[in-house]
């Protein structure tokens, strides 16, 4: 019991130390960006060009997007498998609306329904999780599968092209010369879940869901409601990475996505979002999207093989997650 | 007597703070010695001192019985004798109480292979020595906490321990069960052995400690002989003024008027016919032994469980209530006996804990008013004196009295006629416990209908203006405040389940 | 609340079916194109002698495969049991086309089967299990993994049920035959026509979709060998593993970036060849790309000038002379130890021939 008293006298601190404080995690991540950014500029031929940096960003863009989308689930203290093979389905389905051989909808009509199909299987998601009161790895495990087996099925196997130019110059396109409007999406859309996470009830509610689920519900805050929309919320974020995935080559795959959710979770973890809910981060997370697509495109031009590339990201991971914890356990120590 | 244990000089700091500065203490063999003291007063960071769990400052000393020790750890400490029961239970609810008791203990197990039956019988022998009645198989999370409280007790005087500390041990335990504790611990006290009690229930204190020491703010006060001194003068000790006794609320029901009635409340498994009404601005006590039901009420009524029949009607209206949300709705708030699992979010701040109930108030259209927050947080944390540096404090770093307030805040944000305090001082040291009583006698004196259970009796007869009994899920009588002592409430809530059911107290 | 519950249930179920019907249509509507190409395979053989070095013109199988099929025996419907790599690409489906063909000629059922990814060993060892459990006449395996097969197959031994062996080999003595690409004279044929099209100099590389496989490695070391021994002033690079389009494009792209003295860049099948063109097109740099297999996007961006060209195996032929291979066997008839099934060099200008269109797909 003493100790919080403790605490209390420990926290008389100025306003300063305490904004320090409650983005050290930031500082931390950004400082390990920028480490990496800096190793590779002198071990990788040509890296510390101006594009590569804009490079990074434009790879990073389609994983990032969605790692926004998953750190909403991650605070709630819940987990999406599914977005790997669900982007796979929603890219899919953005063949079937858009693609010449399919339906050939007008690209604005194309898109709205695209990110349907994104806040739908979201909603699916939620509705398990809330509502039928699965827990989130299992009904996100299911639609992985569910997701991956319709995404064959929908494209007979088959990889569809979408030669809609509108819907390629999505990705491809420079509205800010120089600059690819998949890497400008993504920023944008990081200043969007920035301002929800923050500044909105999604965001408040999904920080005290993983925080408290049980004080949240007493308080009189509709928890099946507002986690269901976490998920539908996730799912738009999903639909929006699909889209930037598909429009940057004009065609998709339907076999491919399987894995791309542990890459997702890994950015997210990076960035400092706990996974056992009520504390999230999305800066955190735009920094962790970019250390993984950086860590990627520097052993690549290095030339080191794909195997070992997956070994130093794996280690990444476990060196970030481990100093956040630690980090935090001499936090609470005082 | 010679002295078993003696602790000279000890400080402790933390980074920033200095949580205990030149505390002494000495145990007498033979004796139970009280440590008493307002919560943040050091008692607990002395006791893990004693146990090894920190290490103090250089310039500390202990000395068991005569020769100056250095407890290295919580292992060191076990092997000279010193054993603690955390407030907190340590048990792992999916083992059975043996496979507990000897959990990560050498000699537990051979080769890696762990012989329940063994444990069985080990356990069995020492329950059998301790005069304990329970069995070794069963599983802990089968066992109400005073059981496992006991199993715990069991633990740490398997270790022979000679100095035993138990911290807060009867917060879950019943009158009988803490009868049958101090039973334990009258029969562990010999002349080799000493007992540290740490407890906020000056009753306990009166009875069954020898000598008490007081700490107040990280320093040694005194320490009194237990029977020369008034427990008021304990209190006054640890709070350093002055507080009275037999206490009783200070207002009185103005109103007539019946703000929330319910009628014939059933749930499945426990509540029977539950009927009553509060008035506006009266303030009903609920009193009971526990397992009564109260809590129960509490929850059903506030829609946090399901019920099976039943009405509620506020301000004379029917209203439909079936989920948490639906209560808020309708302006009734729950304070909830367990403020850590079901009233804080530990991880977030002052001011979002304070305004969490009363979201739709501080959004337009989804987005956030921090600003507004901001103020009201502030606001509310003046008003009701929360203790901190400010606002943006998490509600993790508060202590029980100051988290209590935030979460009486939370509900006064939102603005709700009725109020259900469950157990609202539980943890609170006795100097928070009045501002808490004081707050509860604004509220109805505000118009508020207000609800308060309680496990302590003085609690009940401070702040209630009506009291209902209750005893095995059922109302077993209401009692005005003028009429109601301790022995009548008692004499109620241990009906007889016959009697009960019979209706003989009706 | 229970009824809600269900009711949602429902909904969710209802939701998903719903896609799931109103969209496969089209797929369905799509899928003869390939079957009309499965006549056409047969000649494909005769076409492989073409390319003058290719070392698959000594083992072409072309004449023998049909002149003997007027020895196959016919059968009573028994069945021949083929456990192929996958069944979700179009190469598979491809064979399944052929070895059908074959059964239907021959009078034989054909069940085949396949994981639904190339790195699902396990699966597709509990799939040969099933197809052992079943006593067919014969079994054919396209294994993922020939040495985590080979307890199996010793079982298929001992069962007395004749085994072929497709696609990539085994390790082991139990198959009959192998009737397989020669993957690594095609990547040769690939690394060949690369060098004839870059000249004999600068810095190529190479996105290899797998490197776990027979058939994967050999994509990769074929290219890597040809090269080594033939044009050794190329600076070749360490091959990267790229499975996946994405990850392909941005390896392409790191390549290039990292070594500006690159004129082209392998890839060992669709996925990689796909990724390559797009990471290429994104760097604005002129990269000549060479492929493997085909596809609907390898096949755009040849015509468009976009890709070089790329090899192609024969996949319908490969599930025709599996099965007869099969029959053979189950007839008690000599085997040779390999049987090819061909490859072929295709670029924007033979595309449209009849005997390699027949083995392209979308």
């Amino acid at each position: 019991m003493s100790t919080s008293a403790e605490g209390t006298r420990a926290e008389s601190s100025s306003g300063l130390s305490r904004f320090l404080k409650s983005s050290i995690q930031q500082v931390f991540v950004f400082a390990a960006l920028i480490l990496i950014y800096i190793f590779f500029m002198f071990a990788a031929p040509n890296f510390a060009e101006p594009k590569i940096a804009l490079d990074i960003v434009q790879q990073a863009a389609y994983i990032g997007v969605m790692a926004l989308g998953a750190t909403f689930i991650i605070a709630t203290g819940g987990i999406d498998l599914s977005v790997g093979t669900g982007m796979t389905l929603v890219a899919v389905m953005a063949g079937v609306f858009l693609s010449g051989d399919w339906m050939n909808l007008p690209l604005g009509a194309g898109l709205v329904l695209i990110l349907l199909v994104g806040a739908v299987m979201g909603l699916l998601n939620g509705l398990n999780i809330s509502v039928l009161g699965l827990p989130p790895f299992i009904a996100t495990l299911a639609m992985m599968m569910v997701a991956r087996g319709l995404a064959l099925v929908i494209s007979g196997k088959a990889t569809i092209s979408i030669a809609n130019q509108g819907y390629v110059w999505l990705a491809n396109g420079e509205i800010i010369p120089g600059l690819k409007n998949a890497s400008l999406i993504f920023i944008l859309m990081a200043i969007v879940a920035g301002v929800l996470l923050n500044k909105t009830l999604l965001g408040r509610y999904a920080i005290a869901i993983g925080s408290n689920e049980e004080a949240t519900r007493l308080s009189g805050v509709n928890v099946k409601f507002w986690k269901t929309m976490v998920y539908v919320t996730a799912g738009v974020f999903m639909a929006l990475g699909a889209i930037l995935y598909s429009a940057r080559f004009g065609f998709v795959q339907p076999a491919e996505g399987v894995g791309f959710e542990l890459n997702v979770i890994a950015a997210v973890v990076i960035g400092g979002t706990s996974l056992s809910g009520g504390r999230a981060n999305i800066i955190g997370t735009v920094v962790g999207a970019l250390i993984m697509e950086t860590l990627k495109k520097g052993l690549q031009m290095m030339g080191i093989a794909q195997e070992w590339q997956l070994v130093v990201t794996g280690i990444v991971v476990l060196i970030a997650v481990f100093v956040d914890i630690v980090r935090r356990k001499r936090a609470s120590a005082v | 007597m010679t002295k078993l244990l003696e602790l000279k000089n000890v400080s402790k700091t933390f980074p920033g703070v200095k949580a205990l500065q030149n505390v002494q203490l000495d145990l007498h063999a033979g004796e139970v010695l009280g440590l008493c003291g307002e919560n943040g007063a050091g008692k607990s960071t002395l006791m893990k001192i004693l146990t090894g769990i920190y290490t103090p400052d250089p310039g500390a000393e202990i000395w068991l019985q005569g020769t100056k020790v250095d407890v290295r750890d919580v292992n060191h400490a076990r092997e000279l004798g010193l054993s603690i029961i955390h407030q907190e239970l340590n048990m792992v609810p999916d083992l059975t109480v043996a496979q507990n008791l000897y959990l990560g203990r050498p000699g537990s197990s051979k080769g890696g292979f762990v012989n329940d039956k063994d444990l069985n019988k080990m356990a069995g022998d020492l329950f059998d020595r301790l005069g304990m009645d329970i069995n070794p198989k069963s599983y802990i999370r089968d066992l109400s906490v005073a059981r496992q409280q006991m199993v715990e007790i069991a633990r740490a005087l398997d270790f022979d321990s000679k100095i035993l500390v138990m911290d807060e041990p009867t917060a879950a335990l019943t009158l009988q069960e803490t009868d049958a504790l101090f039973g334990m611990i009258r029969d562990f006290v010999t002349p080799e052995t000493g007992l540290i009690y740490i407890s906020h229930r000056m009753p306990e204190i009166e009875e069954i400690t020898d000598r008490v020491t007081v700490l107040r703010d990280g320093e040694y006060v005194g320490t009194v002989v237990t029977d020369d001194v008034e427990m008021r003068e304990i209190i006054s000790m640890m709070v350093g003024r002055e507080v009275s006794g037999e206490a009783r609320p200070r207002t009185t029901v103005e109103s007539d008027e019946v703000l929330l009635k319910v009628e014939g409340l059933n749930t499945k498994h426990l509540l029977r016919d539950i009927s009553f009404e509060v008035r506006k601005g009266e303030v009903l006590g609920f009193a009971g032994l526990m397992g009564a039901g109260r809590t129960e009420v509490a929850r059903a009524v506030f829609g946090a469980d399901p019920k099976q029949s039943g009405d509620t009607y506020l301000h004379g209206q029917k209203v439909n209530i079936r989920t948490a949300a639906d209560a808020v709705r309708n302006g009734i708030g729950y304070l909830s006996e367990d403020r850590k699992t079901f009233g804080l979010l530990l991880e977030q701040d002052i001011k979002q804990n304070a305004v969490m109930a009363a979201m739709k108030d501080f959004n337009i259209g989804g987005f956030i008013l921090d600003g507004k927050i901001k103020t009201v947080g502030q606001e509310m944390s003046d008003r009701l004196r929360v203790k901190t540096p400010s606002v943006n404090q998490l509600l993790g770093k508060l202590s029980g009295g100051n988290q209590q307030k935030v979460v009486i805040a939370k509900w006064l944000v939102r603005n709700c006629d009725v109020l259900i305090f469950d157990e609202p001082t539980r943890g609170i040291d006795v100097g928070a416990k009045e501002e808490i009583y004081e707050l509860i006698e604004q509220l109805s004196g505000q118009g508020k209908a207000i609800i308060v259970i309680s496990s302590e009796l003085p609690e009940v007869l401070r702040v209630s203006h009506r009291i209902a009994v209750m005893a095995n899920g059922r109302i077993t009588g209401f009692l005005d405040n003028a009429d109601a002592d301790q022995e009548n409430i008692m004499e109620l809530a241990t009906v007889g389940k016959t009697q009960v059911v019979d209706g003989a107290v009706a | 609340m229970r009824m809600m519950r269900s009711t949602l249930a429902l909904g969710a179920v209802l939701a998903l079916g719903l896609t799931a019907c109103g969209t496969s249509t089209p797929a369905e509507t799509e899928a003869p194109a390939p079957a009309d190409t499965t006549t056409a395979a047969a000649p494909v053989e005769e076409t492989t002698p073409a390319d003058e070095t290719a070392p698959a013109e000594e083992t072409t199988p072309a004449d023998e495969g049909e002149t003997t099929d007027g020895d196959v025996p016919q059968g009573n419907g028994e069945t021949i049991y083929l456990v192929s790599k996958g069944f979700q690409h179009r190469f598979w489906q491809a064979v399944k086309e052929g070895a059908e063909q074959a059964g239907e000629e021959f009078n034989y059922k054909i069940e085949f089967v396949g994981p639904q990814a190339e790195t699902q060993v396990t699966e597709q060892l509990n799939m040969l299990q099933t197809a052992l459990d079943t006593k067919p006449a014969a079994i054919g395996l396209a294994a993922l993994d020939s040495s985590a097969a080979t307890p199996l197959l010793d079982q298929i031994a001992a069962a007395d049920i004749p085994l072929i062996a497709f696609d990539s080999g085994v390790d082991t003595d139990h198959p009959l035959t192998t009737v397989s690409t020669d993957n690594a004279a095609a990547a040769g044929e690939a690394a060949k026509h690369m060098v004839e099209l870059v000249g004999n100099e600068g810095t190529v590389g190479l996105v290899c979709h797998d490197e776990v496989s027979v058939t994967g490695k050999q994509r990769c070391t074929g290219f890597q060998d040809w090269m080594k021994e033939n044009a050794p002033e190329i600076n070749v690079l360490t091959p990267q593993v790229a499975g996946e389009v994405g990850l392909a494009a941005d390896t392409a792209k790191s390549m290039i970036q990292a070594n500006p003295d690159m004129v082209g860049i392998y890839g060992t099948n669709e996925a990689a060849a796909s990724g390559v063109i797009q990471g290429a097109s994104e760097t604005g740099a002129d990269i000549v790309v060479v492929g493997f297999d085909s596809g609907k996007t390898q096949l755009e961006a040849i015509r468009d000038g976009r890709q070089a060209g790329a090899v192609t195996q024969a996949p319908v032929l490969m599930g025709y002379e599996t099965v007869v291979a099969a029959i053979k066997a189950i007839n008690g008839q000599e085997l040779p130890k390999v049987i090819d099934s061909g490859y072929q060099w295709y670029d924007a200008s033979n595309m449209d021939d009849e005997e390699i269109a027949g083995n392209l797909y979308e």
